[in-house]
């Protein structure tokens, strides 16, 4: 029970690390071990969904 | 070398030791310095960065930056934030006593998720998995009873979950994590996890 809290405490903390706060334009090369797999423009990738769904109906 | 941003300080102190303080109009960022090489997936990086994260706001409410904002130089910082700071300062003189807390929510009923090869197109599949998400609804009463805790956000999540963000004083977690023990009592069939102090990530626009 203590190893289970443990680890949703962590999964939330990297949650929150990943996925919340202010996202600033830039760029960030996103990798696994030593390989770069994406090179991502954050301005485009990270735009919520509403913003990709308008930019699709234009 | 770089510095991997973690977040916006009203003070220096605020930020050192504990972390490397970064000069940012009049405000500073706090970061950890790396090699320049050093891929941000890191594992060990994360978990590094989350740890002096959490230390920072045991000091002092900042604005959390999200992972992988990475800077060689104040100068590149400053530029990039520069279009920020002015709100920011605002934020965190009004919220210097504040931290974030969050519900996060199983949905009474969960959406069917779309499935990518159902759509002939990007956009009309990005479109359904947003409807999807916001289809996704909590039981009312405790949706009232969270939102009676303290200044809050509804969000919707996916097509499964929805989070609340509660803005709480730094004096009043132990409270919230008391009504979150009787939301459990009032509502023992809900499944929510309800954590934190967070810094400041969803009220920051004010």
């Amino acid at each position: 029970m203590a190893d289970h809290e443990e680890d949703l405490s962590l999964l939330e903390t990297l949650d929150h690390l990943l996925d919340r706060g202010v996202v600033i334009a830039g760029e960030a090369v996103i990798s696994i071990g030593d390989v770069d797999l994406l090179y991502l423009g954050l301005n485009i990738v990270l735009a919520n969904v509403d913003a990709v769904i308008r930019t699709g109906q234009k | 070398m770089k510095a991997v941003i973690i977040g916006a300080h009203l003070w220096r102190d605020d930020v050192e030791p504990i972390a490397t303080a970064i000069a940012c109009g009049d405000l500073w960022l706090s970061g950890v310095e790396v090699a320049a090489d050093q891929p941000l997936g890191d594992r060990e990086l994360l978990l590094r960065v989350a740890d002096v994260r959490a230390r920072l706001l045991d000091r002092a409410t900042f604005i959390a930056i999200r992972y992988g904002f990475a800077v060689r130089e104040a100068a590149e910082a400053e530029a990039k934030c520069a279009a920020h700071l002015e709100r920011w300062r605002r934020v965190l003189e009004a919220n210097r006593d504040n931290v974030e807390m969050t519900l996060k929510v199983a949905a009474s009923a969960a959406t069917p998720r779309p499935d990518r090869h159902d759509f002939a197109g990007g956009a009309d599949y990005l479109r359904a998995l947003h409807e999807a998400t916001n289809a996704a609804e909590v039981d009312p009463g405790f949706r009232d009873a969270v939102s009676a805790i303290a200044t809050h956000r509804w969000m919707h999540r996916d097509n499964r979950s929805l989070e609340c963000a509660l803005l709480v004083g730094r004096g009043d977690v132990a409270r919230v994590r008391e009504s979150g023990e009787q939301l459990k009592r009032d509502f023992p069939d809900i499944p929510f996890l309800l954590s934190g102090p967070w810094p400041l990530e969803v009220f920051v626009d004010g």
